[in-house]
């Protein structure tokens, strides 16, 4: 297992709700260790297994996609 | 300069059509909370409002308005000298472009609050940080960003002409400043560009000279098309140089005068003025790319994938600066569109293929998709058919019969692959060759589909039925 830190920079998010709502997504996806989210940063910071998940693949989880509102970037690349 | 580095989401280098499609679609996608740099130089908007697209189509515009009533073409109309003031006409034009700007970019961005306009050029620190260079080269400012997008464009270039830089002349760029008309213009570049011009200046009374290094008009359309263009536009009085090579430009007592060279030998042409339209070169070479490790090529434009990446992850390039065979505003505000989707975790991809180009001469000229010679290179054989507006009613009736339609088809399967024309209203009927193309629809889809009658689309109609019948056998509305 490679351990990886992502910084993901996330749109969308008003509440605690949607912090709670954006890391289950994460957090469910193969390969996603560990996920804090700030809400007043808007960033994810998300602890993978880059063997198991590469960075871009985050953005197309299904909390970020349509019809979720909830959208990402990448802030290192 | 400011203390510390600025941190944005985006840092979106330019300010033309490129810039703001992306800079819109980026606030799109984040509800407005992406914070988005951006940076340039000149008067927003770029090439196309200021000096491109708009003053071009408007200067043809009004040119058509004084040519068209001084050559009527149905019987019992009769030639009318419409009186007309050039220099009241490029105030008109300037106004024009200056609400174009406002409207279209300076109160649209005004309602973008996540975006913060600087002004100065941009050049790479690392690939994150960019350093906003004033005009005399003073750090003014340094801005880092998560991603970035180059949509720095171009500028028009001139070739090294003996005495071309000490005589003087006009390019896309200054030609609007224009306060009276020139009696004579010699344009070297008989691209769309200086054929656009040069017509223009020709229907308001200019002798116009086109100066070509190339055999033929338009090469990226059918041959067809380039030879009926330069008919037409001889039959209006433009003199044309093809594979003419310039020895040399110099003052002379009249104005300028251009020695050049062709198959006949040396001559000397002699105009009051001189446009160069021979091309134009990336804005990247200020850029510092190697401090980003952006690659180019060897004409400095950008390379990226069909997703607008460039070498560097995080930074993506799109509009003139990317290299690529077509340089639109319409293509530039896709390739932003593409970029920035593509920044959020989608797999866009650009489509060049089904991208429409067009000329605004008259008639106008416009395509999609391959030539019959690109598709026969690449497939060994193809299917082709060329419709003459001489077989179209309407162009009949509007004595306006000097026009083609051709159609290249995949004659494995007869879906249209390109489709070329030359007609009055090209750039509005081509569209239905850019479905065509995408989609991949046959001639049967084409020929099925309604089209008006009397009007100049049913000529790609009739252009599809060439395929199975001889059109000019065929009677009114035949299915
Ligand atoms: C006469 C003419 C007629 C045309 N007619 C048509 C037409 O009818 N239809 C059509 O589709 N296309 C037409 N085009 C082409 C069209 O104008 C361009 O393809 C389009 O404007 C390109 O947009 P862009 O955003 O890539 O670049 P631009 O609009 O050129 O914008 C580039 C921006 O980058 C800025 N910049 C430059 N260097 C730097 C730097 N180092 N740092 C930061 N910023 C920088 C510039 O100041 C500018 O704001 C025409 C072009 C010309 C010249």
């Amino acid at each position: 297992m490679e351990d990886r830190k992502v910084r993901l920079r996330i749109y969308g998010m008003t509440c605690d709700d949607c912090v709670a709502t954006v890391s289950r997504g994460l957090r469910n996806q193969d390969g996603v260790i560990d996920v804090k989210v700030s809400l007043k940063e808007g960033i994810a910071e998300v602890a993978v297994d880059s063997a198991k998940v590469k960075p871009e693949a985050l953005l197309k989880n299904g909390v970020f996609t349509k019809p979720s509102h909830y959208r990402a970037t990448l802030v290192d690349h | 300069m400011g203390e510390e580095i600025k941190q944005f989401d985006l840092i979106i280098l330019g300010k033309g059509a490129a810039a703001f499609s992306a800079a819109i679609k980026a606030s799109e996608l984040s509800n407005g909370e992406m914070s988005i740099a951006m940076v340039g130089t000149g008067p927003l908007g770029g090439t196309c409002v200021n000096v491109g697209c708009v003053p071009s189509k408007y200067l043809l515009e009004s040119s058509h308005a004084v040519f068209r009533p001084e050559h009527p073409t149905m019987p019992g109309i009769y030639e009318t000298r419409v009186s007309h003031d050039f220099g009241e006409v490029m105030k008109g034009l300037r106004s024009y472009v200056s609400h174009a700007r406002e409207v279209k970019y300076s109160q649209v961005i005004d309602n973008y609050t996540n975006v913060t306009l600087f002004e100065g050029l941009g050049k790479f620190i690392d690939k994150r940080i960019v350093a906003i260079t004033g005009p005399d080269g003073k750090e003014l400012d340094r801005v880092k960003g998560s991603n970035i997008l180059i949509a720095t464009g171009s500028h028009p270039t001139a070739p090294n002409i003996e005495g071309l830089h000490d005589t003087g002349f006009l390019t896309s760029d200054t030609i609007w400043e224009l306060k009276a008309l020139p009696r004579s213009v010699a344009i070297i570049g008989g691209g769309a560009i200086g054929l656009e011009i040069g017509q223009a200046l020709l229907h308001f009374g200019s002798r116009v000279i086109v100066i070509e290094a190339l055999d033929a008009l338009l090469p990226q359309t059918e041959p067809e098309i380039g030879l009926a263009l330069r008919s037409k536009l001889e039959k209006e009085g433009m003199q044309f140089h093809l594979r003419a090579r310039i020895n040399s430009v110099s003052r002379s007592r009249d104005g300028k005068s251009i020695e050049i060279i062709t198959h006949r030998g040396k001559e000397k042409l002699e105009a009051e003025e001189i446009l160069v339209a021979t091309g134009r070169q990336p804005n990247t070479g200020s850029l510092n790319l190697e401090a980003a490790g952006v690659r180019t090529d060897s004409r400095g434009l950008i390379i990226t994938s069909d997703g607008m990446a460039t070498s560097t992850p995080g930074i993506y390039a799109a509009g003139d600066c990317v290299s690529k065979k077509m340089f639109l505003e319409t293509l530039a505000a896709r390739e932003g569109v593409v970029a920035v989707s593509n920044m959020f975790g989608d797999d866009m991809k650009i489509d060049y293929d089904a991208a429409t180009w067009a000329v605004f001469t008259s008639p106008q000229v416009a395509g999609v998709g391959m030539t019959e010679n690109e598709f026969s290179k690449k497939n060994g054989a193809c299917s082709c058919r060329v419709f003459s507006l001489e077989n179209l009613t309407k162009a009949s009736i509007m004595g306006e019969t000097e026009g083609i339609i051709k159609i290249t088809v995949d004659p494995r399967s007869n879906r249209i692959v390109g489709m070329h024309i030359m007609a009055p209203n090209a750039t509005d009927i081509i569209t239905e060759g850019a479905y065509a193309v995408r989609k991949g629809y046959t001639v049967d889809d084409v020929i099925a589909t309604s089209h008006i009658f009397p009007s100049i689309s049913e000529g790609i109609k009739l252009a599809a039925q060439s395929f199975i019948r001889d059109i000019s056998k065929m009677a009114c509305c035949v299915e």
